[in-house]
């Protein structure tokens, strides 16, 4: 194991640690900032199935014979993954704002007890 | 055939129609028709899939022209064809009843399109043949269904569309790192490959765990007992149209992809999953039919109805033999009919009440007051759900018991059946609270209220697949032969292999 694979795998495990305990509080802004943290923990984890096996940039003319190119299409799941994790992050945000002036709170315990 | 255009009219006419609405947003009365147009132009598209896949075989279509597994492939077998037909069914009377709704959140400009962009996601999500293309479509449904929640007449449909998010979005984040872990293993993300590569190779221990990510996911999109809690609010707290879509179609992407999985890639870990299965759904019966009893609110009860119907689809698939199969297929197709017409009732109901209400406390004895084709129809809608001869849900019970009869089940068995009173009880009880009491205090009605096509449109379905079953029954029969071996599947998809 190279010393990149050892900091990336911690990096990924402090994400996932941050992004869960984040999305555990009570405060639905900062839950909705772990959901963001975690979502980008799974799209390292994503990055890491391809990203390390090769050493020089794929479809182009100019590497030596040999080389090894890395995985493409990892780079592309995660274009979309990335845009699909935003888009929800961006709608989570908007309905909270909506939330805060609707029932008057952010604190998810309060907002349920409205609902009783 | 290799490039069957109707798959791809299928699954992308919603889409074309979406962003046509999107156009018209100031037009709302044209937008309702070119919405409602595109609804009828998918329904025959998907009927046209059907017929052709009984008469030739599975269908695929490449994307772009690239051969599988390098290119996205839709394909669509019996149980894809099947199970699209079903949701463009109820999806177009989901749109004839946004033609005829009285609600405020139906009249909004983005309304439609957002509906025609959920249809995308579920028929997209049913027809396509590579996993990543799932999650995309998955995506799009359950955000456009969210976005629907949010907009609700009912102030905390905005709380329970947050909810949802969160749980939702832990389930697509299980359902990324399984499909991550599959595709470090196999080096491949569509279906056929996985399937032929885990037919001839090792289990590396990434796909075992894959196999359980992606199986809670699919739990938890279809609300199955420990991960349903989410589901009564949202789907109560929906817009009319919006809830009979939820809690009959959307939920049953869940039960087609645990489907899929288990007869084509997990072939050998289906056993210890199928027993899960079992013990999860006999738990969900129960759990869902009694608390559908002690529930005061008319859609609320049809909610909780839905976490026990699914219920008896996992306890057909944990048995697992071609019988049990084809007995779990016809339930989720008819379940689809029953509850989407009850929801759509409940909304009549609400939608002529003074309050817009269907706590019981406002409606109790408003059906007397009422047309009497609403109290008809639900109760010929509660005697389907019930399993009552001559209506389908008769015939997806009867298929219940033949196979646990057939395998000797009998714990399950009885446990199912004596639950099925149950059901019985719930809708009887609501159809006397809403339909029958009198109230001395003079109730205020509304004159006027949602239109009844839609509703009396799937009811005369659950009528006519419960007196003419033998076709669906003999579909589903072949569906199941043909899912119980992958290698039909693998060898209709058409891998290139080297050259």
């Amino acid at each position: 194991m190279s010393i990149i694979d050892f900091f990336y795998s911690l990096t990924l495990g402090a994400l996932f640690a941050i992004g869960v305990f984040q999305l555990l509080r009570r405060d639905l802004i900062k839950s909705v900032m772990g959901f963001g943290l975690l979502f980008t923990g799974v799209n390292l984890f994503l990055l890491a199935s391809g990203a390390f096996r090769g050493e020089v940039a794929p479809y182009t003319t100019n590497y030596e014979a040999g080389a090894q190119t890395s995985d493409p299409i990892v780079q592309a799941l995660i274009l979309t993954a990335v845009v699909v994790s935003f888009g929800s992050y961006a709608l989570l945000l908007a309905m909270v704002n909506i939330a805060s002036r609707r029932y008057g709170t952010v604190d998810s315990d309060e907002i349920t007890n409205l609902t009783k | 055939m290799e490039n069957n255009f109707f798959i791809l009219l299928t699954a992308f006419m919603p889409l074309f129609t979406a962003l046509a609405t999107l156009l018209l947003v100031t037009y709302n009365k044209a937008q309702r028709w070119v919405g409602l147009i595109g609804g009828l132009l998918t329904w025959a598209s998907s009927l046209i899939v059907l017929g052709q896949v009984l008469d030739i075989g599975i269908q695929t279509y490449r994307m772009g022209g690239y051969v599988p597994p390098y290119g996205i492939v839709l394909v669509a077998d019996n149980l894809s064809a099947l199970f699209a037909v079903m949701g463009s069914t109820v999806m177009l009377a989901g749109l004839m009843y946004v033609l005829q709704s009285r609600e405020k959140s139906v009249t909004y400009p983005t309304f439609l399109p957002l509906f025609l962009f959920m249809e995308t996601g579920l028929l997209g999500a049913m027809l396509t043949g590579d996993l990543f293309t799932f999650f995309v479509f998955l995506e799009l449904m359950v955000l456009s269904s969210v976005a629907m929640v949010a907009i609700s007449d009912n102030p905390f449909g905005l709380e329970a569309a947050i909810k949802y998010v969160f749980i939702s979005g832990m389930g697509s984040l299980f359902l990324l790192l399984g499909i991550a872990a599959m595709y470090t293993t196999f080096g491949t993300l569509n279906l056929a490959d996985m399937a032929q590569q885990l037919a001839t190779g090792d289990r590396p221990l990434l796909a075992r765990s894959a196999a359980i990510m992606l199986m809670s996911s699919f739990l938890l999109k279809s609300a199955v007992f420990p991960f349903h809690f989410w589901q009564p609010d949202f789907h109560t707290t929906a817009p009319t149209a919006v809830s009979a879509m939820l809690s009959s179609v959307i939920v049953k992407v869940g039960i087609y992809m645990i489907i899929r999985t288990l007869t084509l890639l997990f072939t050998e870990e289906a056993a210890q999953l199928q027993q899960l299965l079992i013990v999860l759904g006999i738990v969900g019966i129960f759990f869902g039919s009694l608390a559908a009893l002690r529930t005061y609110n008319g859609k609320r009860v049809l909610a909780y109805s839905t976490i026990a119907q699914v219920g008896f689809i996992l306890v057909a698939i944990g048995w697992g033999t071609p019988v049990a199969l084809a007995a779990a297929i016809v339930y989720a197709f008819n379940h689809a009919f029953i509850k989407s017409s009850l929801l759509m009732i409940m909304g009549l109901v609400a939608s002529r009440s003074y309050e817009h209400s269907v706590d019981f406390v406002d409606i109790e004895g408003a059906g007397r007051m009422m047309p009497p084709l609403i109290g008809i129809l639900w109760f010929l809608g509660s005697m389907s759900l019930a399993g009552v001869p001559p209506m389908n849900g008769f015939i997806s019970k009867l298929g219940i018991v033949q196979s646990g009869v057939e395998l000797g089940q009998w714990i399950p068995l009885g446990l199912a059946v004596s639950s099925g009173a149950l059901t019985l009880l719930y809708m009887f009880r609501t159809w006397q609270r809403v339909f029958q009491q009198k109230k001395e205090v003079k109730l205020k009605i509304l004159a006027y209220g949602d239109g009844m096509i839609a509703p009396t449109f799937l009811i005369a379905i659950c009528i006519l697949l419960g007196i003419y079953a033998r076709p669906l029954v003999i579909i589903a029969e072949q569906t199941a032969l043909q899912i119980s071996d992958p290698q039909i599947y693998i060898d209709a998809v058409r891998l290139f292999s080297g050259g």
